[in-house]
């Protein structure tokens, strides 16, 4: 058990520092993002004692670790059509363990990613308390595990390919868009402000946006983002053993 | 010992596998020959721990694969007919990560990782990544990673396909010593050089079902003309099959790439005969070749069909 699961996980990160220029070019993008579109939309946005800078830089770690999250499940997909994943389950350990592997191991690589992202924001918005780094990071983790499972549910649940492409990049859209990540919800309509409770992601930022600043986050939040995270990962494992034990026909 | 009782295996309205019934010795090397969408690999695949049966069942070293998974993954190996790794790690990643989730001791596993290597000429090229490596070279890594588990049930699915005479020669060997170490080594191919070279016992696969199971040398045997006459007609067109097969000792008679193949018994005194029908036929003869039934010719008698 112990072996799978820690080789699973290394296996992850393993697949991640091979190829440098998916980190390189997610790097570009967040420093963009900061440095040239959070900026500007500093200097748009008008509002009395709001800073959009600040609030948008940890916005910016949300969507990014968000959205390598979502990467897995196209990993899934393709070693399921490339029968890559027919070797990986003849390997000696239980299908938990593999399922656990992979969505610890797919949240341990969107930490590889951001975490360098996270230090920058931590240095320009002057947040030195590790207790709150720490814990800022911790949730991000449990994000990143629980869209790891939801990812990994659709992959294993949706066969056609261009089915599977749309439903994972509405479900991304869905869940960064209609999320707090971003915009306060102030600045949303009504209607897109009142979906954005249930995203994950609005229950993370809120959570992230409160230690690093010191205060508390809201145990509601917290529950939602750890209800998420069971429900996917108890979904991830029963539709692999309904959908792979059944049977792929090749 | 590895049980196969009355393995079913469907999909949704296709049976892939049919009342398959067969038991594997230790130590034993089974060749299991099909033509393609005979079943082989769903077999394998289940055996494998990867698809549950739909009934029966099947059990390795005793324990069975539905109650008993993780124990079975653990004492079998299996090198794909498609090679199957991450194309982004480099041979030495894809080899040492197999050895270790596969549990080969940290103390002979570089020594093993570097020994197969060498020995199939992967060694120079350790640090390439996957995806920039020629067929055969991808084939000998996927072969490698079964050499350097060295389980107890080895799976092998066309193991060389894609090499050279050399490299061919080599993995055949290979798998040889696999064996003499005590593994059993069950052998998917098409290639039938390679089941009457390898294997102790062939298996006949086709539709699903096991259609024939013997020794090379006794499915042979089993062929009502041991012997095979093919005759290349100048035109096929006007070759009567139905007047051949009345020619005595012939027991069969079919066409099979431009080529009359009868299978008979006492060849070279049927010769004359089977010359004297034909020429009644109006057929004229490019060439004549009798010769020893093969594994392929035995296959084609249980199948009607090429392994092709």
């Amino acid at each position: 058990m112990t072996r799978g699961f820690y080789e699973l996980i290394f296996r992850e990160i393993r697949v991640l520092v091979k190829a440098p220029w998916i980190v390189f070019s997610r790097g570009l993008f967040f420093l963009i993002q900061i440095f040239v579109f959070a900026v500007l939309m500093d200097r748009v946005v008008d509002a009395p004692n709001f800073d959009f800078f600040a609030y948008y830089s940890v916005g910016t770690i949300l969507v990014t670790i968000s959205s390598i999250a979502f990467l897995i499940g196209h990993d899934v997909y393709e070693e399921a059509e490339t029968g890559l994943l027919d070797y990986l389950l003849t390997l000696p350990f239980s299908r938990r363990v593999y399922i656990l592997g992979r969505c610890v191991g797919g949240a341990f690589r969107s930490m590889i990613y951001v975490t360098p992202m996270f230090g920058l924001v931590a240095i320009i918005r002057g947040f030195t308390g590790v207790v709150e780094l720490l814990g800022a990071l911790a949730l991000l983790f449990v994000l990143a595990f629980g869209i790891t499972g939801l990812s990994i549910t659709v992959a294993v649940t949706i066969r056609n390919q261009n089915r599977f492409d749309v439903t994972l990049a509405l479900l991304e859209l869905f869940m960064i868009r209609f999320s707090t990540a971003l915009y306060p919800p102030l600045f949303m309509p009504s209607a897109v402000a009142t979906v954005s409770v249930f995203s994950p992601v609005t229950m993370t930022s809120d959570a992230v946006r409160a230690v690093l600043q010191g205060g508390e986050a809201s145990v509601l939040g917290v529950g939602g983002l750890v209800a998420f995270v069971i429900v996917f990962f108890a979904a991830s494992t029963a539709f692999y053993f309904k959908r792979i034990e059944g049977g792929y026909f090749h | 010992m590895i049980t196969f009782s009355g393995l079913t295996k469907t999909f949704k309205s296709t049976t892939a596998v049919n009342d398959f019934t067969l038991d594997i010795k230790d130590g034993e090397i089974m060749g299991l020959l099909g033509p393609n969408g005979a079943g082989k690999t769903t077999l394998i695949l289940t055996m494998a721990t990867v698809y549950q049966p739909t009934r029966g069942s099947v059990s390795v070293d005793g324990y069975d694969v539905t109650t008993r998974p993780t124990e079975v993954r653990s004492l079998i190996g299996i090198a794909f007919q498609d090679p199957r790794f991450d194309r982004l790690l480099s041979v030495l990643d894809v080899l040492e990560w197999h050895a270790k989730i596969t549990g080969v001791p940290s103390r002979e596993r570089a020594h093993r990782l570097e020994s197969v290597m060498k020995r199939l000429g992967l060694w120079e090229i350790r640090r390439q990544r996957t995806w920039a490596l020629s067929g055969g070279m991808k084939k000998k890594v996927e072969d490698a990673k079964i050499f350097i588990q060295c389980p107890k049930v080895a799976v092998f699915d066309e193991p060389t396909a894609f090499l050279d005479v050399p490299s061919r020669l080599l993995v055949w060997d290979m798998i040889k010593e696999l064996q003499e170490d005590g593994r059993t080594v069950i052998l998917a191919t098409n290639m039938m050089d390679e089941a009457e070279r390898l294997s102790e016992r062939v298996a006949i696969m086709n539709m699903g079902g096991l259609v024939a199971l013997g020794s090379p040398s006794d499915l042979k045997q089993t062929v009502e003309g041991s012997e095979v006459l093919e005759i290349k007609p100048t035109d096929l067109d006007h070759v009567d099959l139905s007047r051949l097969k009345l020619v005595p000792g012939v027991s069969k008679g079919l066409i099979s790439n431009d080529i009359l193949k009868l299978f008979l018994s006492r060849g070279r005194e049927r010769i004359p005969q089977v010359m004297d029908e034909l020429r009644q036929q109006g057929v004229e003869i490019e060439s004549l070749f009798l010769k020893e039934a093969t594994l392929e010719d035995v296959f084609l008698k249980y199948t009607g069909s090429n392994l092709s």
